[in-house]
């Protein structure tokens, strides 16, 4: 008798382990998870800080206005990047000015050589950056939404890490110099108040 | 023995030249496949894509799937039967469109999907895609400065089973996200289409009338949200944003009624896919497999333009 409850035991505590060893889950579920684990956050902290920060394709900005102004399609060319088909292109510029007004996240920085500029603080959202990089291809993710989801770690780095601390110590009448993206059109034809989603604020 | 082997050889000849000047005879036919023909913005695509086709030489027939991925694969036996050349694709479903381009692809024919993505970049040749993304950032940034980043309000979202509907969501929602003031009570599907979108907001308003905006997922939904707002007193107290740049929405803007929209180039993309095919045809085999489209916003400030 006892034995037969013995047996009963180790059946119960084999069908236990055998339920809890194996798992059964969607193809679809597994395949989302594996495109999901891709680490967002540590591809835009590289593409920021080894990419963006150490790039040389940076073009200080009274050039690129001087290039736009001598030769559109050439400037386009050289220092823009439009992905697709479209009417405007991104730049990654630098350059160097004093602080004017600060209002609402908005910086007007009376730039030495191109007039007055807008740096925004606030609205660090969409593609700029990472276009203006030009570091990210579109064939590096195998669908818009991923390739999107790259900008968004990227805005929130600089957004919410690298540009709350950099303004901190910024103040009206200072000297910085700055990076960033700017969105020029193929039509524009005059390069002033120009908004630049910024990378990267210095004080002088 | 040689007469025959010679009279063989001119018979081979006479064969293998009759079959080519056949060839060159026959025009390649093109298919445009729409999701459907019941909303203006997709009949201007599906009639650009066919007018672009038959101006680079090639015979063209649009094939309207009325927003059912049953009637799309329907549509598609046939033109694979029928010995179509190429297939300008709008979708009608991001996951139950992929079997029927395979379809295609197995049969060797090549697929230029036109505005809406599928979700997998193996299956059609090339995708020709409106930025909706980027389009929608733009929206969510000018909602936000709008509304002075706090108020209530709705989302109308089109075809759930669109790719189109949840990047123009995504990009909303990355930046309107982030201003905590901002509270969406409602966040329903207008199927893209105008009278769904007004019914949709009529029944909303009943639990929530205080709201303060409405962002659409594309312009039909717009007007239709209008149309509600209107019967309800309150077109002037809540402020409509919609996507696509139709017609009547740039006009509801010149008349403030509107607030934004984000223009989108149907003639461009249905212009670039049937290029594709064209260069296909020519021999080319290699395309980029996703070409997106620029998407320009249009407010009171730019209206002078468009």
């Amino acid at each position: 008798m006892k034995r037969k409850y013995l047996y009963i035991l180790a059946l119960l505590a084999i069908a236990l382990l055998g339920y809890n060893s194996v798992y059964f889950k969607k193809l679809s579920d597994v395949k989302k998870a594996q495109k999901e684990s891709f680490d967002f956050k540590a591809y835009a902290d590289s593409l920021y800080y080894k990419g963006i920060l150490k790039s040389k394709k940076t073009v200080d900005l009274t050039n690129l206005i001087s290039s736009l102004k001598s030769d559109p399609s050439a400037a386009f060319e050289k220092f823009g990047n439009r992905l697709g088909i479209g009417n405007s292109a991104y730049f990654m510029i630098k350059s160097t000015g004093k602080i004017i007004d600060i209002k609402d996240g908005i910086y007007t920085v009376a730039d030495e050589h191109n007039g007055v500029v807008f740096i925004d603080t606030k609205y660090i959202f969409g593609n700029d950056l990472r276009d203006a990089s030009g570091l990210v291809k579109l064939t590096d993710f195998k669908t818009n939404a991923q390739f999107n989801k790259v900008s968004e770690s990227l805005n929130d780095i600089v957004r919410n890490e690298v540009i709350p601390k950099e303004i901190k110590t910024v103040k009206l009448g200072d000297s910085i110099s700055f990076s960033g993206a700017v969105k020029l059109s193929k039509k524009q034809t005059l390069f002033t108040d120009l908004l630049i989603i910024p990378s990267q604020i210095k004080l002088q | 023995m040689k007469i025959r082997h010679l009279s063989l050889v001119l018979a081979m000849m006479v064969l293998i030249l009759g079959c080519s000047s056949k060839e060159k005879a026959e025009k390649p036919k093109i298919a445009v496949v729409v999701s459907t023909l019941n909303n203006p913005w997709f009949v201007m695509l599906a009639e650009s894509a066919a007018e672009n086709s038959r101006k680079l030489g090639y015979e063209a027939k649009i094939f309207d799937s009325q927003n059912n991925p049953a009637i799309e694969s329907d549509n598609f036996e046939n033109l694979i039967s029928s010995g179509y050349d190429a297939i300008l694709l709008n979708p009608t479903d991001s996951d139950g469109s992929i079997s029927s381009i395979l379809k295609a692809k197995t049969a060797g024919i090549p697929v230029f999907c036109m505005d809406r993505e599928v979700n997998t970049d193996d299956a059609a040749t090339s995708q020709i895609l409106s930025d909706n993304y980027s389009g929608c950032v733009s929206i969510g940034i000018e909602f936000v400065k709008e509304l002075k980043e706090k108020g209530k309000y709705v989302e109308i979202l089109g075809l759930v089973g669109d790719n189109n509907t949840w990047a123009r969501s995504k990009g909303f929602h990355s930046v309107v996200d982030h201003f905590p003031n901002l509270k969406m009570v409602a966040q329903q599907s207008g199927n893209f289409d105008r009278t769904k979108a007004m019914e949709v907001l009529e029944t909303i308003m009943q639990a929530n009338p205080d709201i303060d905006a409405v962002f659409c997922g594309n312009d039909a939904m717009a007007m239709g949200a209008f149309q509600a707002l209107q019967a309800a007193g309150k077109e002037y107290n809540v402020k409509i944003f919609g996507f696509d740049g139709a017609s009547d929405v740039i006009e509801k803007i010149r008349e403030k009624k509107i607030v934004a929209t984000g223009m989108q180039f149907p003639k461009v993309m249905a212009q670039t896919a049937a290029q594709f095919a064209d260069e296909y045809f020519k021999g080319r085999k290699t395309f980029p497999q996703r070409v997106p489209v620029e998407v320009e916003l249009i407010n009171a400030s730019n209206i002078k333009d468009y």
